[in-house]
Formats: C-alpha cells, structure tokens, sequence
C-alpha cells in the first residue's frame, strides 16, 4: 500500500513539479499574509525550516531568523538556491533533522500531496520530532470546500497548463480574460488559479485589496471532527490484493486501506461511464477551455500507461462533441457537472464557459511539444474542513493545536510541539 | 551548505539510530561569503548549536580561528561572535559529501545543495 502510495506520488507529485520546476523559475510568488506573519512571529534567531518549501519564497521573509528550506524537488531547490537560500533536497517523511533542532516549522500546501492518510500523519509526526518542546509548526492544504471551483471527491488530479499561463504572463490584457493577478505567483503549492487551474496563478477575486485576515479561531471540539473519516482506523490492515495496478486506486475512496475493501465490493467495471463518474480520484476538468485558444484543453496523461487507459476508455463515452480523429484523449470528468454548479457566473469571470461545446480540438494543435503541460496532472487530497484539525488531535498526540482556519481557500492549522514528549 | 546546516543534519538511515549525528562532512570545494555580521542574531544561535559536531566540521575544513565553546559574556564579547558568525554562516560547502557515521551511507553536496534523499530500502520505517 504504502509503495503503490509512494508510486502515484511520483508519477503526479515529484515528476510534475521536476517537470514544471523550468517554468516557474522567472517568476516571483507572493508570500501569503498569514504565513508571513507566523514566520514575522518567531523569534529572532530561531531556526526554522520551510518543510516543501519549493523556490523558497518564503525564505527570506524575516531576516532576523536562520531559514532553511527543504523540498522533493531538486529542480525547485537549484531555483530556490539561486536566490541566495540555504536549502536541501529530502523527504518530509525522513527529515535529515536531529530530534529537537528546529524552532519553528512552515508547511505551506504540502500536506495535501500525500496520498494515504497514514503517509500525510507520517509526514505531520516528522515535523513533530524535529521541533524543539514549545516550537511551532504551521500547517497550510487545500480545502474542498472552494468558492470558486468544485472538488467530486477528495483525492483529485489537478491539470497544470502551462501554454495558458504562458499566454496569461504575455498578453494579460487579452480580450474576453481576465488576467490572473499573479505578478508573483510561481509558487508550485498553491492551489491552481480559479481562472486557468494553472498552479502559476491564484486569483483572488476581487481580494486584492483587501487585508486578508485570517479567521483565526480555534476550532471547538466537536464541531468539527465528528466525521472526520473514521475509516482508516484499522490502519496496519493487510493491502487486499485488488490488482496493485494504478488502475485499482482510482476506484477506491483513498488509498486507505479499509476504505479500499470496503470499497471493493462497490467497484464498477472500466469501461462503464457510470464507473467513471463514481470513481474516488476525479479530474479535476480543465476549466480555462474557452479562455484564450477557443478550443477544449486536453487533459490526457503523456505516457501511455494504465492509468492513462482508465481515464481514456471512460471518457470516450462521456464526449459531447466530434473531435479531430487525431485529437489527444478528452477527458470530460465532470465538468458538466461542475460548470453547472459554477453557474452564478463568477466562475472564469466574464469567459464564456459553454460556448465552446461544440468545437472540435483543431489538429494542428496536436503537434504540440513533447512537455505540453497539458499533459501534468497533479495528485490532491483536498481537505475538508475540520480534516486537518482531526488528524492532530487523533494521531499526533505530541501536538497541541493552537488555532486553525480557513485562509484563501486553505484549510490551516498551527501547532506546538508538547513539553516531555518523545 | 552552511555549517550552520550541517550542524542540525542527521542520518535517517534504516537501522541507524537513534538519528545519527553528526554527519561527517567532506568538501572537495568550499567557498567564503561575505553575510552581513548581526550580532543579537548570532549571540542567539549559540546556545543551540551541537559544539562537538561544528569543532569536529570546521576542523575538516581546516578552519582556523574557532572558538572551541561558548565563554563567558559571550553574548557581548565581538571578537567571539564574529569568529562565530563566520564558522557558522560564512562558509558555504559547495561541493562534497554527508556520511552517516553508523551506516557509511554518503549524501551528496552538489552546488552547495545537500541531497538528503534515500532509496526506500534505505529508510526506516
């Protein structure tokens, strides 16, 4: 279980940011207002570590504290270097730390690429032993629950379209668009635009002016956590052997274990298109598809593997219209549905989202580069609210929580590392 | 790599524990930069670092002029505290190796970026 979990991260975490690293490096990102606080906060000569911290935008916030930056992704880690940041390649779940070194600990938008929750708790007790008693960590993920987009499920793989952003950064004035505010957002883990999905912009709509404050309160008991999945508590559960074929996760709720049995007996046949539409990990759909180019964006995987044949067969049968017999696979997921969901019109601000419909994938555009980001599809797990907060309490007893919110459409959460533990 | 870094560097290596530490350094390429000297910010980081593992990181670095422990009044002493600043955020490793003491598995510095990743055999779990 954990290997297949650690393989689809590769494939849809670690591959796609090593990929995409290039692109995001002429690009400033914008450090968000709550994360800059907390590390404004720390105490002058604290030592802290930026745990994902990508290129390192938020390693140079304060200048009074000794900032390390730890990211998977080597690429990402050069650009971060390049800057002038004292950073390292490692796995959040071994950090390369003594026990009780740091002070303090971000975790901005990394959490939520883990792909079990045994493997996201792993991540979270890491920090945990590297922080000194009384240290902090902050923890920023995805939430579900979005203004502005609609998550099926919560295991989800985002498209990242790098050809949009290009032309976003280029022509932002571009007619029937609005551009995304993004001057500086390069930063791999926020959560894609509203606008394109692509991960270089996040567009607050209509924020920009306002001062972002946090809803900074602790959670009460009970309130939140009541169906925090109990499932997976039989953790340590033998991995039932459905097939270990990528083809198998997605028909499971998670990639936790129990879940997946449980969800065994509900599992429906490939090539049935209900099948599809009740799969757990959903596509998110490429919501820019009328933005610039006026055709549908592709969402297929590049290499021709099985998971690409999961995604393929299914949305055969879900296509709405003729495309070019050359046309890479479609994926249609549920965007139906989700445009309809978004019909109060702020989705994709003034684009016209349905126009499209019935417009084939012109072929030329088929020839293009071998990296089309297309083709990158980022792997969630999108948090509910109270998610987060729960896997604290329940299964890191060496943290107590001190606030939690919802900031920018992240679930967030900040934590001190209990006295006497460990 | 800043010694600074390496003084708060383990071995998560399977079987190894509890965390080795330190890592022995090697640096086949090393270089001195000039960072602005703060002292409050340095007087702060003395008591957290490990002295054994930075003497024991200098000295393969052959650097000279390092206080062997914090002395008394350190935290206004300015003699002290630059020779501190420098040992922990002057000099930058470049290009060599991390090894864990127990195991003798060698982490890579390349390009002042030490590479801490493991294969999955090697981890704990």
């Amino acid at each position: 279980m954990d290997h297949e979990a650690a393989q689809l991260e590769k494939q849809h975490v670690h591959d796609v940011y090593e990929s995409t690293a290039p692109y995001f490096g002429d690009l400033q990102s914008k450090a968000w207002p709550r994360v800059r606080q907390f590390l404004q906060e720390q105490k002058p000569g604290s030592l802290i570590a930026d745990i994902g911290c990508g290129t390192g935008k938020y390693l140079k916030v304060n200048s009074q504290v000794y900032a390390l930056g730890c990211d998977y992704c080597g690429p990402l880690v050069e650009i971060a270097r390049s800057r002038g940041c004292e950073v390292m390649v490692c796995d959040n779940l071994h950090l390369p730390f003594r026990d009780h070194g740091l002070d303090a600990i971000i975790s901005i938008g990394v959490i939520h690429h883990f792909s079990t929750k045994q493997r996201r708790i792993r991540a979270i007790k890491e920090m945990a032993r590297v922080l000194v008693p009384g240290g902090q960590l902050m923890i920023y993920v995805w939430a579900m629950e979005q203004k502005n987009r609609h998550f099926e499920k919560q295991d989800v793989l985002v498209p990242w379209n790098r050809a949009l952003c290009s032309r976003l950064l280029s022509d932002p004035s571009q007619p029937g668009r609005k551009p995304c505010a993004h001057p500086e957002r390069s930063h791999p883990y926020h959560p894609p635009c509203s606008v394109c999905s692509c991960s270089v912009c996040f567009k607050e709509q209509g924020h920009s002016q306002r001062s972002h404050s946090m809803d900074y309160e602790p959670l009460m008991a009970g309130t939140c956590c009541t169906d925090i999945s109990k499932e997976g508590e039989e953790e340590n559960g033998f991995y039932n052997t459905l097939g270990k074929s990528f083809r198998s996760w997605f028909f499971s709720r998670s990639l936790d274990e129990s879940t997946l049995r449980k969800q065994i007996e509900r599992v429906r046949p490939l090539k049935n298109t209900e099948g599809w539409a009740n799969s757990t990990i959903s596509i998110q759909p490429s919501r820019h598809s009328s933005l610039d180019l006026g055709h549908q964006e592709p969402l297929s995987t590049r290499e021709q593997s099985l998971d690409e044949d999961v995604f393929v067969e299914a949305s055969q049968k879900q296509l709405e219209w003729p495309r070019a017999p050359a046309a890479r696979k479609h994926l249609r997921g549920d965007q139906q549905g989700e445009v309809r969901r978004n019909g109060d019109g702020n989705f994709l601000e003034g684009a016209n989202t349905n126009s499209n419909s019935e417009e084939t994938i012109p072929v030329e555009e088929q020839q293009s580069s071998v990296l089309d980001s297309r083709a990158f599809m980022r792997y969630y797990h999108v948090f509910r609210e109270g998610e987060l907060y729960g896997l604290l309490k329940e299964h890191v007893a060496e943290l107590h929580v001190l606030s939690s919110g919802n900031d920018h459409g992240n679930w967030c959460v900040i934590a001190e590392k209990k006295d006497n533990c460990d | 790599m800043k010694l600074l870094t390496h003084n708060l560097l383990s071995s998560h290596v399977r079987g190894v524990g509890p965390r080795s530490f330190p890592l022995r350094l090697q640096a086949t390429e090393v270089r001195i930069n000039r960072v602005e000297f703060n002292p409050d910010f340095t007087a702060r980081m003395i008591p957290k670092v490990e002295w054994a593992a930075l003497l024991e990181a200098a000295d393969t670095l052959h650097l000279v002029e390092v206080p062997k422990g914090p002395i008394e009044g350190y935290e206004h002493d300015e003699k002290f505290l630059t020779q501190m600043h420098h040992v922990l955020l002057e000099v930058d490793v470049l290009e060599g190796t991390l090894q864990c003491p127990e195991s003798g598995r060698l982490f890579p510095i390349s390009r002042g970026i030490p590479n801490m990743l493991l294969s999955d055999e090697a981890t704990e779990t």
